[in-house]
């Protein structure tokens, strides 16, 4: 009795031991693979500040700290350089690769690299015992040295050779410094709005927005945060399969919403932002209202590298760069472009045509005067004459007369409460032939167009037709009603079902990896959505895209008593 | 395990193991060729000069042919396949060769012929290489009639269609291949 109590206790003490070494072993794993991401004094010389934001240049555009392009030979005998692609394009801004086709691009953010790979599964060894065997692994942990010799030669650090995909790199010792510091450190942080239990969001409503707008955009919002729930087939699969006990995948989190109202002229916006965002700061922002230009909000997004998904804005910033807000359109603006390239393309107008432009002297009034004249006179036509009318001015007929004496072609850039009594001009006789105007800023005051004016006026229409996306609108609204969710503006809820669609798939993969730039790279690599129209015919995304719908159409409004729209151009795009 | 638990099971790793990055890299495939024949539609695209251009004339025109499927934003296939491009273009300078390279976009949504310009400028592109676009009726019908169609443009493939202006056959070139290869493939259809 004595001696199997003796065993059992040389047993445990060896159980004991084996345990506390385990932990000290994966202790000093995980110190390990820390301890490799704690900034040093200097890099190559440089402040470690410095040396990001070189590394961050080389990766990102392909220069190197000298102003030179990178050099590098792919697929084995193709030269390139970084002006060309970088290590970004494949591997993306956060690290976290890419799949494109067949073809995938392994992540490379500090954790992957210094981290080592399971065989089969090609994911990091966070959990799971250190006491793996070499030959259980795809490859070992990266140190500084292997990962350079990687750049240069295309080798693993346990001597495999990567696909010639991969560029081989020709880099000095310094550089090379750099560019592995910067990789040490890429998604490596911890991002706001992220704790182990929450993802919180916020959504910006400006006091201008209509009550009724506003109402649309953010009951719609809160249910679905409310109610979000990663599915359970990804969830039971997660819980169940090896990708947990490898580490892939973290808990489960909740969503928050929070409502940041910004009061007062737009100037004062970027200070309440900044309060907002001191107070609690977010993931990033969903949705979000405003009748002005979200400009302001999009440089504090831009700023403070805050994703910023579909506003619901008519003013949305041009750029060419792809910055941290994704737009549902191009706004106002895409409807001016399409009405220039309309006209264009129409061969029954003369080619030296000359066109007048009615607007209001306020943003949206503006907007389309200054997109259509730019689209316009690229494509090589005089420049349009604008008649800009103040605030307050009434539209009498012989303005109207002096308008169309000289045009064929007058565009209406008004709305519904401005909009001329068109029957009234005719009788006057001063209609013009062709009279183009906005369903944004008309809304449904088309339909009311008299008879025999419809087949002058010509509407942009940056939607799906009403009659083609009938279905589709009829479930959401059935769907809206049946979670008693209040119908106060149909299109803008329709836009919100649009943004629940895109953000969902994204949430619902991100788990351990919770980075904003991967969110974004997701968001950029969904799928083109156009078996939902129930606003627009087609939302696509690509690296950099920042308008999903790209469009319009230029349609007329039928005869009889209950009109419908018919279009007369294509979905115009360029 | 009940049967239908282990299919979710199953498929997961599968895809596991095909989309587990780095072990994937590392097995990269040679590329296949394969002859083929093709119904060039009758439509007219625009280049990315803005200028109309009826595909057929430009495909069966009387020189040698090399066409991909690429799109302005994509990440890794294009730029593999445009810096091949430019390579090859660099090359069959030196030689005296010619032949008509043609991107076709399969974003058309974003592709304008400014965009399709800019790259081409990016990559270094010289006259005799032109990309084109059209509306999404046209290029899907392209896309179809050269067996390259996918619903998602995420999806697509690595492919370079080779056309010799005395054979009625294509030569579909699939998979990520280095200059060489190419020009391997482009004397072939040369002879």
């Amino acid at each position: 009795m004595r001696k199997m109590a003796e065993a059992l206790k040389r047993t445990c003490s060896l159980c004991m031991l084996f345990v506390a070494l385990s932990v000290i072993a994966i202790l000093a794993m995980s110190s390990a693979v820390a301890a490799q991401v704690v900034k040093q004094t200097t890099v190559a010389g440089y402040s470690p500040e410095e040396a990001l934001r070189l590394g961050e240049r080389m990766y990102r555009d392909g220069i190197l700290p000298s102003g030179e392009p990178m050099q590098a030979i792919v697929k084995g005998d193709i030269p390139m350089t970084g002006s060309e692609f970088t290590c970004a394009n494949c591997h993306q801004r956060s690290g976290f690769g890419s799949l494109e086709g067949t073809v995938r691009t392994s992540p490379i953010n500090g954790a992957q690299l210094y981290s080592p790979l399971s065989r089969f599964k090609g994911v990091p060894l966070s959990r799971r015992s250190v006491a793996v065997q070499e030959a259980e692994l795809f490859r070992p942990a990266y140190t500084d040295e292997t990962l350079a010799r990687a750049m240069r030669t295309g080798q693993y650090p346990n001597g495999k050779q990567m696909s010639d995909t991969m560029p081989l790199y020709f880099l000095n010792d310094r550089d090379m410094a750099i560019l592995v510091y910067y990789l040490k450190n890429l998604s490596t942080g911890n991002e706001p709005g992220v704790t182990d239990t929450t993802l919180r969001f916020a959504t910006v409503v400006t006091e201008d927005a209509a009550k009724a707008d506003r109402e649309a955009m953010l009951a719609p919002l809160q249910f679905y945060i409310r109610n979000w729930r990663i599915s359970r087939t990804m969830e039971r699969s997660t819980r169940t399969t090896a990708f947990v006990q490898e580490g892939s995948f973290g808990d489960l989190r909740t969503m928050s919403l929070s409502v940041w109202e910004l009061k007062g002229r737009a100037e004062t916006w970027r200070g309440q932002l900044e309060e907002y965002y001191r107070r609690e700061p977010v993931f990033a922002l969903l949705g979000g209202i405003t009748a002005g230009s979200w400009a302001p909000i999009q440089k504090f997004c831009d700023d403070h590298k805050v994703p910023a998904i579909f506003p619901i804005t008519d003013h949305p910033v041009l750029s060419a760069n792809g910055g941290y807000t994704f737009y549902l359109s191009r706004g106002l603006a895409q409807e001016a472009e399409a009405a220039a390239r309309y006209l264009h393309t129409r061969e029954d107008l003369p080619k030296d045509l000359s066109v007048v432009q009615v607007f209001r002297n306020d943003l949206s009034g503006t907007a389309f005067a200054k997109a259509f004249q730019e689209t316009w006179t690229g494509l090589g036509h005089a420049l349009p004459e604008d008649r800009a009318l103040e605030r307050n001015a009434r539209l009498t007929e012989r303005f109207w007369k002096t308008v169309h004496d000289k045009h064929k072609v007058v565009l209406l850039w008004l709305n519904a409460d401005d909009f001329p009594d068109l029957a009234t001009l005719a009788m006057a006789n001063s209609m013009p032939e062709t009279v183009v105007a906005s369903y944004s800023l008309l809304g449904d005051r088309i339909y009311g167009l008299p008879e025999k004016q419809r087949a002058s006026v010509y509407v942009t229409y940056p939607y799906a037709l009403p009659q083609e996306s009938k279905v589709y609108r009829t479930n959401i609204e059935a769907a809206l009603r049946k979670n008693a969710i209040p119908i106060t503006n149909l299109e803008i809820e329709l836009k919100m079902y649009s943004l629940f669609s895109i953000v969902s798939g994204p949430i619902s993969r991100m788990r351990t990896y919770v980075y904003r730039d991967y969110f974004i790279e997701m968001l950029e690599a969904t799928p083109d959505m156009s078996m939902t129209p129930a606003v627009f015919p087609r939302l696509s995304f690509g690296t950099g895209q920042r308008y999903a719908s790209k469009g319009c159409y230029v349609v007329q409004v039928s005869g009889g008593p209950q009109p419908e729209l018919v279009k007369r151009s294509d979905w115009i795009i360029y | 395990m009940p049967r239908h638990r282990l299919i979710p099971l199953l498929a997961i790793v599968l895809c596991s193991l095909c989309l587990s990055g780095e072990a994937w890299a590392g097995r990269d495939k040679t590329y296949t060729r394969t002859f083929e024949n093709y119904e060039i539609p009758d439509v007219t695209l625009i280049n990315q000069d803005g200028v109309k251009v009826e595909l057929r004339k430009l495909l069966l025109a009387d020189q040698p042919v090399l066409v991909d499927f690429i799109y302005t934003t994509c990440t890794t296939i294009c730029p593999v396949l445009s810096i091949n491009f430019v390579n090859f273009q660099n090359t069959i300078h030196r030689e005296s060769g010619k032949a008509r390279l043609v991107s076709i976009s399969i974003d058309p949504e974003f592709d304008t012929p400014k965009a399709m310009k800019a790259y081409l400028s990016r990559y270094h592109a010289k006259p005799g290489w032109d990309f084109l676009t059209g509306s999404r009726e046209d290029i899907s019908r392209v896309l179809k009639a050269f067996n390259v169609f996918t619903l998602n443009k995420m999806n697509h493939y690595p492919v370079i269609l080779l056309k010799s202006p005395f054979d009625r056959r294509w030569v579909r070139v699939y998979g990520l291949i280095g200059t060489s290869e190419l020009l391997v493939e482009y004397e072939k259809v040369r002879q």
